[in-house]
């Protein structure tokens, strides 16, 4: 992977470096993508809120493989002069160089703007942004390990969305998000990077289940138009349980 | 007849004046303090805040560690990559540092390319590593001349609360020690080098060393381990490196004039306190 225009603001190594190729690779893919779990369940989180101190809110969510913090600095004043009666959301996302299997540049790609545009829409309409004229609400998020795309806007939905709850600002309801895959005519919740690669087509749901209100799907790839829509009621009622964990730990 | 409710403020108002002071009149406020021969904190000029590291809980990474000093909060991953060794240095491998200081972890840091706080740490850490020699580079070589590993350590600070150096150090020196690397194969007839999952083994670390950090205040208060509020309220910062034997490694000291007994009696707890770590 070649060395990036940054230069001169980092320490450099060499021009070109290669990520390490295994003699093994192509046998250990078959391996990886046989499911351990049933196709309906989740991997079991872990969400802290609270964890960054400088902060006004914060959280911290871990899944198996996905570890990502999440802060919240706001409601605080827009840099831009032009009057907005409703006040900005701006969702960042930044991935540490060793959070994936190769390694990536510190500079911020068109990947991270995807997800934090995804993030964005997820979160968006449930935050009360008419309450906060002139202010903007900053949320960071630094996905620290990675275990496929999908489980990262999932859970940095969840960790944005606790992190909010923990900052006290005002909010319609909390967000939960799921992911799913499609492998073939089963509908697999929550796939790992592996599992996802394998899959035809995946589906990510953000709803807010204390409103019963749908906030974001967000769906790549292939899937029949009924295969879609059971995936989204299987999304539906999976966020339903994980909303409850999600208040539990705001407790 | 009593009239306490009007006299005495709520504990709740108090903190609140006590809030508003510490951010209009920091340096009047931390004054206050050390005249008590106390910090903000709680802790006496002396006390290091307690120090815990998680090595090797991310998977993706050839080694990690994290590091919380306090409340700063430090991950660290080391990835290996192999690339083709410089002209002159045939049997050399590459290390390179890097600290990343993002928005999330203060909020006086803003989204954007790195500060010059973080270039600064970066070049710092890369000194103290290559300059101390932990690391023999000529052990990162698989085959002279034409491969050679590549260990790209990279820390982000996710939570900033002071001392970032220490704090990273430690993490640099964590994930180091954790980091296994693949046994690599150099094919003469194809120039690839293949790797085997199956076998890894650990770094060869010679040196393992821990940095101090003291923060001077009116040339005779010395804080050790500063935190984030202390910090830019010092007239001097400095930083002493100490290797586990007692040898000085280094000692950086910016920011004005202190007296050379004030440097040696850093030097020494620096020296005390690589020990009560190495234990």
């Amino acid at each position: 992977m070649a060395q990036s225009a940054n230069d001169r603001r980092r320490i450099n190594g060499p021009e070109e470096s290669f990520p390490p190729v295994f003699d093994d690779d192509d046998e250990d893919i078959k391996l990886k993508t046989q499911r351990s779990r049933a196709p309906g369940d989740i991997r079991p989180i872990f969400l802290q809120p609270g964890l960054i101190s400088q902060a006004n809110g914060s959280a911290y969510i871990e899944t198996e493989k996905t570890k990502i913090a999440c802060a919240v600095y706001g409601p605080r004043q827009s840099k831009t002069t032009t009057y907005s009666e409703k006040g900005r959301l701006n969702v960042e996302v930044k991935f540490t160089p060793f959070s994936c299997t190769r390694r990536r540049a510190p500079m911020r790609d068109a990947e991270d703007r995807s997800i934090g545009v995804s993030i964005h829409q997820a979160i968006v309409s449930s935050i009360r942004l008419e309450l906060f004229p002139k202010s903007t609400i900053d949320v960071f998020i630094t996905i620290i390990e990675n275990d496929g795309i999908e489980g990262c806007i999932a859970s940095g939905s969840l960790a944005a969305s606790t992190a909010l709850a923990d900052a006290g600002i005002e909010m319609l309801g909390l967000v939960a998000s799921c992911s799913a895959a499609i492998v073939g005519d089963d509908i697999q919740l929550d796939p790992s990077e592996a599992e996802a690669r394998a899959s035809s087509g995946t589906l990510i749901l953000a709803c807010m289940p204390a409103l019963d209100s749908i906030t974001s799907i967000w769906q790549s790839g292939q899937m029949s138009a009924d295969l879609s829509l059971k995936c989204m009621e299987q999304c539906h009622e999976r966020c339903i349980d994980i909303h409850s964990i999600v208040a539990q730990s705001l407790l | 007849m009593s009239s306490s409710s009007v006299t005495n403020p709520s504990a709740a108002d108090e903190t609140l004046r006590a809030q508003i002071f510490q951010r209009l009149h920091p340096r009047v406020y931390l004054e206050r303090f050390i005249a008590e021969n106390i910090r903000p904190d709680g802790r006496t000029f002396d006390e290091w805040r307690s120090v815990s590291v998680n090595a090797g809980s991310i998977s993706t990474a050839d080694g990690s560690a994290l590091v919380r000093m306090g409340d700063t909060t430090i991950v660290c991953g080391v990835k290996a990559e192999i690339a083709e060794p410089e002209l002159d240095r045939p049997e050399q491998g590459f290390l390179v540092p890097n600290i990343d200081l993002p928005a999330i972890c203060s909020p006086k840091f803003k989204p954007g390319p790195p500060t010059e706080e973080a270039q600064v740490l970066s070049d710092r850490l890369n000194e103290a590593l290559i300059a101390s020699g932990a690391l023999p580079l000529s052990s990162l070589c698989i085959h002279p001349g034409k491969a050679v590993w590549t260990l790209y350590v990279d820390c982000t600070c996710i939570n900033y609360d002071g001392n970032a150096f220490d704090a990273a150090l430690l993490a640099m020196l964590g994930a180091l020690r954790n980091t296994t690397l693949p046994k690599a194969t150099y094919n003469e007839e194809t120039g690839r080098t293949t790797c085997s999952r199956q076998t890894r083994s650990p770094l060869q670390i010679t040196r393992n060393f821990t940095s101090t950090s003291f923060g001077v205040l009116d040339t005779s208060h010395v804080l050790s381990d500063p935190t984030a509020f202390e910090e830019p309220l010092m007239d001097v910062t400095l930083t002493v490196i100490v290797d586990d034997r007692g040898d000085l490694i280094s000692t950086t000291e910016s920011g004005g004039a202190i007296l050379e007994e004030t440097l040696l009696r850093c030097i020494n707890r620096a020296k005390e306190r690589a020990l009560q770590l190495k234990g």
